[in-house]
């Protein structure tokens, strides 16, 4: 695999004193959906900004497809895609305006603008709203029109930041499935930022969570999951059944155990290895399981675990007041 | 670069025709300014109105307002016909100036943003700014002609009046025009907010337009500000256009004020082409 994206030290320091991205360094390798994950103002926005040009690099180095950010802004600038999180496609103008507009400014000339446009405006089933002004768009279409603008060129990098905010689940849902199947049929890298862990759970080959500036860990969604402790398997034994906590406890697959009552939680690591080994040792001591259920460690846990706080409680948007009025108007 | 300026300037002017409301408030400013300001404070019947009841006869009278009209005005036909290139001019500098609030929402919105990572050179979004601006308050100021042409006791053209004329009237203008989008294109490219454009754009429209002689001739003015009228760009508009409109045909020492009017606009929108151009690819590096 070729690494698309690569970040050495990357570091951001606003006027001199505030920094914003502190020595980040990571990967993304060709035809992965990556996922940026971090509380507000953790800097994930900042990095993409350098990313995709419209921020300096205060220290380290960048590059995207092959090209040095700083040093090649332009062919940078070429080979990206950018959705922002704002919902910029013009008001006043039809969605095939938008599509044709945006187009024109990356060099696509007049047969071939035009043969993609009615593409994109397939593939993220606008074919019927084309001709209307995208003020009579839903806040659904505006995304899935603003997905389009940022394919209009064929990128071979696409960044999303935050790319089915204040949308319905239904909608939310449609989005991903337009992602993943443009990552699954074109090969389209993807750099995305989402507040919604389900969707970086659903959507990324792999995930970085970065916090005050630093990113704390990176891996896939799964190896993130296991890194805080696996499957959590909660057991309810029979009234009078004896206390089973050591014997847990000596099972080399199990890593923490939890009693209240006559119920058990147990975390395993492993959960296929460990879990014949208990069931089989509680049967033979002759205790009766009256009730037995898994719970899956969630992106939510590893987030709350690397950074202290639960991403359901952070806002839904670093943007001021203004912007968000603006956002929420333009999505009703 | 030019490409992307016009697909750019399209999509704004695109917008403004779609939106006839856009265009109604510059409208009216010229039709309150000729019609209301243009009778309300017409010097010539301020002067000889006192007159009328105190045994004059009325063609002496009539005499006054013409020595008027010929000595302050320029030999105008009527105050409106003086008036006119002011309004046009004063309309020039106030829709220039809030013009550029569409680029700080461009900015606010994001739609700057995505302007940013998109493989346009930087110059086309600010030059694209500056043609926008420029078609929209040309159009207003040809509006503003014809209102003048039309209301009573309004502009009054000569018998020589031709195609050159209107010409060099508009050529003033769109000189004028351009300087004055240059700046206020890279003003507004570098604030961060609308308050902040409206402040800024108060403080300076109204001593730019009173240091002129675009409602009244600087030849009444105190020496101090005669001064700075005589360096201000939009008198020498205004002196430009009102020597093709107050006469058909112009005299050669008409013609060669006409002329140095024209140069000096010429330099003065060259140093404001560029000192814009400087503070807009400022505003727009990266942060």
């Amino acid at each position: 695999m070729t690494k698309i994206i690569e970040a050495e030290g990357l570091t951001k320091v606003y006027k001199g004193k505030v920094k914003a991205v502190d020595h980040i360094s990571f990967s993304v390798e060709e035809g992965e959906i990556f996922g940026f994950l971090g509380p507000n103002g953790a800097g994930k926005t900042t990095t993409i900004k350098m990313l995709n040009t419209l921020a300096s690099i205060t220290e380290g180095r960048a590059s995207v497809a092959g090209h040095d950010v700083s040093k090649e802004p332009g062919a940078t600038r070429d080979s990206i895609g950018v959705v922002p999180q704002e919902l910029t496609a013009d008001d006043e103008l039809k969605g095939v305006e938008n599509l044709m507009l945006t187009a024109r400014l990356h060099h696509v000339s007049g047969s071939d603008a035009r043969q993609r446009t009615q593409e994109l405006l397939k593939l993220v089933d606008l074919e019927q709203a084309a001709d209307r002004k995208v003020r009579t768009y839903s806040g659904g279409m505006r995304r899935r029109l603003q997905l389009a603008m940022g394919l209009v060129h064929m990128p071979k990098v696409l960044f999303l930041d935050e790319p089915t905010l204040g949308l319905d689940i239904q909608t939310r849902k449609k989005m991903w499935d337009y992602i993943a199947g443009l990552n699954r049929e074109r090969g389209l890298t993807v750099f995305m930022t989402t507040h919604y862990l389900e969707e970086a759970d659903s959507l990324c080959n792999r995930i970085a969570i970065i916090d005050k500036g630093e990113i704390k860990i990176s891996g896939s969604p799964a190896t993130l999951k296991e890194k805080v402790g696996g499957d959590i398997l909660t057991l309810e034994l029979s009234e009078n059944a004896v206390d089973l906590t050591e014997f847990f406890r000596g099972i080399p697959d199990v890593s923490d155990v939890t009693k209240t009552g006559q119920t058990y939680r147990i975390k395993l690591p492993k959960t296929e290895k460990a879990l014949p080994v208990i069931v089989e040792g509680v049967v033979k001591k002759n205790v009766q399981i009256k009730e037995i259920s898994f719970t899956k460690p969630t992106l939510d846990q590893v987030f709350l675990e690397v950074t202290g706080k639960s991403m359901r409680d952070e806002e839904a948007s670093e943007s001021d007041s203004f912007l968000q009025n603006v956002m929420m108007e333009r999505a009703r | 670069m030019i490409d992307e300026t016009i697909a750019l300037s399209v999509r704004a002017l695109k917008k403004w025709v779609r939106n006839p409301a856009a265009v109604l408030p510059g409208l009216f400013t010229s039709i309150f300014y000729l019609v209301l300001f243009g009778n309300s404070f017409n010097p010539t019947s301020l002067v000889t109105t006192g007159l009328a009841g105190s045994g004059v006869p009325a063609s002496v009278i009539a005499q006054i307002k013409t020595a008027i009209l010929q000595q302050t005005f320029g030999g105008a036909a009527t105050y409106i016909t003086y008036l006119t290139a002011g309004v046009i001019c004063l309309i020039l500098v106030f829709n220039m100036a809030f013009g550029g609030i569409d680029l700080v929402l461009d900015r606010q919105l994001g739609y700057l943003s995505t302007l940013l990572t998109s493989p346009i050179p930087r110059a086309a979004i600010y030059f694209s700014g500056v043609l926008q601006n420029l078609v929209k308050v040309m159009a207003l100021a040809l509006l503003t002609f014809l209102i003048a042409l039309v209301i009573p006791d309004g502009l009054v053209l000569q018998s020589g009046f031709g195609p050159l004329n209107f010409i060099g009237i508009f050529a003033s203008f769109a000189l004028l025009g351009f300087g004055l989008s240059c700046v206020f294109t890279a003003l507004a490219l570098s604030v961060r907010s609308i308050d902040s454009l409206v402040a800024i754009v108060n403080f300076v429209t109204l001593p730019l337009i009173f240091m002129s002689n675009a409602l009244f001739p600087s030849g009444s003015f105190p020496d101090w500000l005669k001064a700075i009228a005589q360096v201000n760009p939009i008198s020498r508009t205004d002196e430009a256009a009102r020597l093709l409109i107050v006469n058909g045909t112009l005299s050669s020492s008409q013609l060669s004020t006409f002329a140095g009017d024209m140069l000096y606009l010429i330099v003065v929108v060259a140093a404001l082409t560029v000192v814009g151009y400087l503070a807009a690819r400022r505003a727009l590096r990266p942060e």
